[in-house]
């Protein structure tokens, strides 16, 4: 079984191969038959790499130490839930699951793409096979994960316990889809450039796919902050970390490209800038691949050292952006530029929005690869983090950020402000009754608090306006706007969704860190301590026998008003004998959107634990909020006019008398 | 305005954008940026109490003490100095003697380490790899717990 | 064998893929205006699906549809220019064509028989483990032992016999552990602790440290005529240099031997070199193979027994039914000889040899198996 995945591996890069040249010939010799090889041969290179992810996940399920990249992060005494997620929890194992995505998407591009111009398909399909010959080259030649151990040990090395955990199980696959999704849209944009011309139904496919990956992403990154909150036992959600920073570029810059699309999609305006922000987008997540697979970071996401495999990575890197870059400058003047419209106007605001939002990762580019460019010229060390950020990065957002509530509001080619910041008026007094509200009774010293908070309910109650105007609350009857509001399409709803999203986020931050209480004390068994109106007792040190582990489990009781117990919380300090290491695993209660954090500290000689508490007023919202802008994202796919069917001839009988329609 | 005029202006006004936020980027690097560096260096570098650097280094041997409440003073070396290093919190899990460690924060007027983080090297790979060899491990675990 | 026809099965399916699609008629391909077209008219039925529910003036949806008719047109005109009749294969086509069909078993088979490793089975763990002990190789005889030892690490039998079995796969530092937590368990015993210096020793990569005299001389202490503790705290003397010291040792060591103790050549051995000046170097001190021999065997026999001989017992009854398995021969002798029955393996090897006659190959693959496991078959 092993083996067979082995050798799926090795036919799968063959069959990219062939994928990346024979649709390239076809679509240049206009030859249907050449063009028509990429479709089969990108579906079944997807079902070989799905063999061979699936005998690997298999070799790691039954603790095969024949297979090397078992032996090194599996053990046999680890939870079958851990065992199977260790399977991309490793370098060679994550590297399988990026490829598996890409052909994944491929085959989907190779199955729904019936009602793609041939050419445009086959140039898409050659590009994808394209990135895939690079990256299975990359996985044979440097990150093979069916290399075999003869004799085959009887135990393995087991996974880095920070890593073993449901949170990872799910984080790198959201992340990948997210980062592999963009590859679409860049494969899109290098055939239209290959073909030096954009075809109308190139954004109506782009921009599907920029959804699609831009949730992934959303929900990748939410899980990994998470993640990093209650695993690092720091209790942050964002260290502006060179990883993080790798996974929120793409962000980014897929925000703006989501944003962008739209205007191609309506207006067939920005088709030069859309496609270049489609490769800037894919390139960053090239970029943040090399990042965290190379190992020129030196953080918790670094587990793969290897200068063989940075090297390499580069050389992708150079090759795909490089290549793309220059095929961007030669052709893209050879593209024609799209319809005008007036500065004030959605386009306009999307325009801004792009500004902003470029620039926005244009500062966290700078921000994560200056260090690492001063220390190769100069040998330097510094290390940018947040303050540097909230420099950079807090003053770009925060102009974006009064401004999104206004953009859907505005209509296309030309926009009337003054009559969308009468409609915003209800939010506007909302909003500054929050901030007023917040200054004058909850913290009175924080400026940033209140204008914080004042921000995101004036984003909130922007997007719920964008609804109520679009359902024609105010000016109709209730049943019609009821009507109405139900009729609209999904995509208004999803627009509204994920600015919401937003709001939320930005309200789960300020609160948090505005409102957040943390103490640091000594404590013994029965003491009491009380965090913002909370009082805590705790009730001791216990220890504990885990299936690959052992834990001293720190155990706390909430006391209610009424001086009992109304609910316990636990922390704990794992060691894991086989790597010879120590986790933090904090205890966490969550109270309506709010949580109180605890996290255990080393045991005093005389008894007495280390207790680090927290207050995290509305922390759950930072999440939560990113929830929101996933399901406005499913929600936008779900909007019809992104199906289009293939042209028929019955249909196209009528398309011709399409002109007849002119006023 | 003629729309000539129009279309400049928003150039212009693109660009002043796009030029103050380079210009904030690179103050904010001048600024913000700590620099790190290990004990020896500390020698040639002039640091001044309150700037703000990373230290990074090997936790000296036999150093750590444990003082009042959750306050814990060890000194950071890289075999050939050492700096006396004083931080109130929980240390990270893999921090221990002899371990690498980087710490964040500022000297003190009376030239103590005042770190407000302390991370250890987050890596398995730095664990040595005899450490992590399979049953051994559990033997020298086993050992070392009843011990 | 199953593996290659599987292979080739998947060869043939990923062959295909390319093959079909070439072998198969074009076609009627739609032109990509058609496509445009398309879009076009479905955007007009969106438009007028927003100006229907209200979501855009009536003037700016007049204004839209004619920009969309705009494209139309301008759709209709680029058609009519550039009407491209798709031309029959060339022969840079049909060469392509062969290349790819070609290059998918070409690259394949030529990567994978570079890379892979088509002849090792795959090896659950599960199935490992509930393999007759008697196929086991020593290794996972070992590996056995140690997942016994993971569940029940508190047997101090079981350490003390994967102690001298560590030692002999010359994986000192877990022969270390082994000793320590047989002590540990089981309490002090010359030997244990003879055994626990030698690993310290050899860990060292033969440098007698302080550590391993501290344990040779508690081995001493606790039984004075402990050959290999008396020999390696001479090595140690010799290391510091304190030559004459250790030849005295040695020779004093040579009166007290029991004639037929297989200390006897090492201590030989050891003097022999030590007449020579390069004598304290540490290949020098490694443990002859009959320390090593010496080692395993100086276990009590009840603790061989509980581990590891009726696994080994087990393959002897096997091979006695069923004799032509060289492989199993092999291990049983190999087996015999890890654990110290040297007899037993002279015998298994004398055993083997006549099975098979004494002029075979098999029997030369016995016998140079024994003289690498330094055994010299006895008739």
């Amino acid at each position: 079984m092993v083996e067979t995945g082995h050798f799926a591996l090795v036919l799968a890069f063959a069959l990219s191969l062939v994928q990346t040249i024979v649709p390239l010939f076809g679509a240049r010799l206009n030859n249907q038959r050449l063009m028509a090889v990429g479709g089969p041969v990108a579906v079944t290179g997807f079902a070989l790499t799905a063999l061979s992810f699936f005998a690997l996940a298999s070799a790691y399920a039954n603790s095969d130490f024949s297979v090397a990249s078992v032996w090194e992060n599996s053990h046999s005494l680890q939870p079958m839930i851990y065992k199977v997620t260790g399977t991309w929890g490793n370098h060679e194992g994550s590297m399988l699951l990026w490829v598996l995505i890409l052909t994944f998407f491929g085959a989907l591009v190779a199955a729904f793409g019936s009602n793609l111009p041939a050419t445009l398909r086959a140039n898409v399909l050659a590009v994808q096979g394209a990135i895939g010959a690079a990256f299975f080259l990359f996985i044979l030649a440097t990150s093979n994960p069916f290399i075999r151990l003869n004799p085959a040990p009887i135990e393995g090395r087991d996974l880095n316990p920070v890593l073993q955990d449901l949170g990872l199980a799910i984080h790198p696959p959201l992340l990948y889809l997210g980062y592999v999704g963009f590859s679409i849209c860049f494969s899109f944009s290098i055939a239209a450039l290959i073909e030096g011309r954009i075809d109308a139904s190139w954004a109506r496919w782009v921009r599907p796919w920029t959804l699609v990956a831009w949730m992934f992403l959303t929900g990748g990154i939410a899980m990994g902050s998470y993640w990093a909150y209650y695993e690092l036992g720091w209790g942050g959600f964002w260290f502006w970390d060179p990883v993080e920073n790798a996974s929120f570029m793409p962000w980014l810059a897929g925000t703006a490209l989501l944003h962008s699309a739209i205007v191609m999609e309506k207006r067939s305006a920005l088709k030069i800038w859309t496609l270049l922000l489609a490769i800037l987008t894919f390139s960053l997540s090239l970029l943040g691949t090399f990042l965290v697979r190379s190992g020129v970071l030196t953080s918790v996401h670094a587990f793969a050292t290897d200068p063989a495999r940075g090297v390499f990575i580069l050389c992708i890197l150079t090759l795909f952006i490089g290549g793309s870059l220059a095929l961007f400058a030669l052709r893209a003047s050879r593209l024609t530029a799209g319809g005008l419209f007036h500065p004030i106007s959605r386009e306009g605001a999307l325009v801004l929005n792009n500004l902003f939002l470029t620039t926005a990762t244009a500062t966290v580019l700078v921000g994560t690869l200056y260090p690492l460019a001063l220390e190769a010229l100069t040998g330097d060390k510094i290390s940018v983090g947040a303050p540097f950020f909230d420099l950079t990065f807090g003053p770009l957002m925060l102009p974006l950020l009064v401004l999104v509530p206004f953009g859907p509001l505005l209509a296309w080619k030309r926009g009337d402000i003054i009559a969308a910041s009468q409609r915003l008026m209800a939010a506007f007094a909302t909003a500054l009754a929050a901030m007023l509200v917040t200054g004058l009774f909850i913290d009175g010293t924080s400026v940033f608090a209140a204008l914080g908070i004042g921000l995101a309910v004036w984003l909130i109650a922007g997007a719920l306006t964008d609804l109520a105007v679009k359902s024609g609350v105010g000016s109709v009857a209730p049943a019609v706007m009821l009507r109405r509001f139900a009729g609209l399409p999904r995509s208004v709803f999803g627009t509204a969704l994920a600015h919401l999203g937003l709001g939320l986020t930005l309200l789960g931050i300020v609160a948090t860190l505005s409102f957040g209480t943390e103490k640091i004390l000594t404590m013994r068994a029965g003491e009491t301590v009380e965090l913002s109106g909370h009082t805590l007792r705790f009730v001791g040190l216990y220890p504990a026998q885990g299936p690959n582990y052992s834990e001293d489990r720190g155990r706390f009781e909430l006391i209610g008003v009424s001086g009992s117990a109304v609910g316990e919380i636990s922390s704990a300090k794992r060691f894991y004998p086989v790597r010879q290491t120590t986790t933090t695993e904090s205890g966490i209660k969550t109270l309506g959107l709010s949580q109180l954090y605890i996290s255990l500290g080393d045991e005093a000689k005389d008894g007495s634990v280390v207790v680090r508490l927290w207050w995290k007023p509305l922390v759950t919202l930072i999440w939560g909020g990113g929830l929101v802008m996933m399901a406005g994202a499913a929600m936008s796919l779900m909007d019809r006019r992104l199906r289009v069917g293939a042209p028929s001839r019955r249909r196209k009988q009528a398309g011709a008398e399409a002109p007849a329609v002119l006023p | 305005m003629t729309r000539k005029q129009k279309r400049l202006s928003v150039i212009v006004g693109g660009l002043a954008f796009l030029g103050a936020a380079t210009g904030l980027t690179f103050y904010a690097l001048g600024q913000k940026a700590s620099y790190f560096y290990m004990p020896a260096d500390l020698t040639t570098a002039s640091v001044q109490p309150g700037q703000r650097i990373r230290l990074g280094g090997l936790v000296e041997k036999g150093t750590i003490q444990r003082g009042q409440g959750a306050t814990v003073a060890f000194s950071v070396t890289d075999t050939h100095k050492s700096v006396k290093v004083t931080y109130t919190g929980i240390l990270p899990d893999l921090f221990r003697e002899e371990q690498g460690v980087i710490t964040e924060g500022s000297f003190g007027p009376d030239g103590v380490f005042v770190a407000d983080s302390v991370l250890a090297k987050h890596d398995e790979r730095y664990m040595p790899k005899e450490v992590a060899d399979g049953l051994k491990a559990k033997g020298v675990w086993q050992e070392s717990k009843s011990e | 064998m199953l593996f290659w026809v599987i292979a080739a099965i998947l060869t043939l399916g990923a062959s295909l893929a390319v093959l079909l699609p070439l072998a198969a008629g074009a076609k009627g391909a739609s032109s990509s205006g058609d496509h445009d077209l398309e879009v076009y008219r479905d955007q007009l039925s969106e438009l007028d699906r927003d100006a229907g529910r209200g979501l855009i003036q009536p003037a700016e949806a007049a204004e839209a549809r004619a920009e969309i008719a705009r494209r139309i047109l301008r759709l209709d005109n680029a058609d009519a220019a550039g009407k491209a009749s798709a031309r029959p294969a060339s022969v840079t086509a049909r060469l392509v064509a062969t290349i790819a069909v070609l290059a998918v078993p070409l690259v394949s088979w030529g990567v994978y028989s570079q890379i892979g490793s088509p002849d090792l089975p795959a090896q659950p763990l599960s199935q490992r483990l509930a393999k007759n002990p008697a196929d086991s190789s020593v290794d996972e005889l070992v590996a056995r032992a140690e997942a016994h030892l993971a569940a029940n690490p508190s047997d101090g039998r079981g350490w003390d016999v994967l102690g001298p079995v560590y030692l002999r796969m010359q994986r000192f530092s877990d022969a270390v552990a082994a000793y320590r937590n047989a002590i540990r368990l089981d309490g002090d015993s010359a030997v244990r602790q003879a055994g626990l210096g030698e690993a310290i020793a050899g860990a060292a990569g033969g440098i007698v440290s302080a550590d391993a005299q501290d344990a040779f001389e508690a081995a001493l202490k606790l039984d004075p005529a402990n050959a290999k503790a008396s020999f390696y705290l001479a090595m140690a003397l010799a290391q510091e240099g304190r030559k004459k010291e250790a030849t005295t040792a040695w020779q004093a060591m040579l009166g007290t031997l029991p004639p037929d103790s297989p200390w006897r050549s090492a201590v030989e051995q050891a003097l022999a070199k030590s007449a020579s000046p390069e004598v304290a170097s540490g290949a020098a001190v490694k443990g002859p193979d009959a320390a090593d021999v010496d080692a395993a065997s100086s276990l009590s026999p009840q603790d061989r027994e509980a581990m590891i001989n009726t696994m080994v017992a087990g393959l002897d009854e096997k091979l006695r039914q069923n004799p032509r398995d060289p492989e199993g021969w092999m291990r049983l002798v190999r087996s015999y000889v890890v654990l110290g029955k040297s007899d037993q393996a002279r015998e298994a090897l004398g055993r083997a040899i006549a099975v098979f006659g004494s002029g075979s190959d098999e029997a030369k693959k016995f016998t140079a198996l024994a003289a690498s496991l330094g055994l010299t078959a006895t008739e």
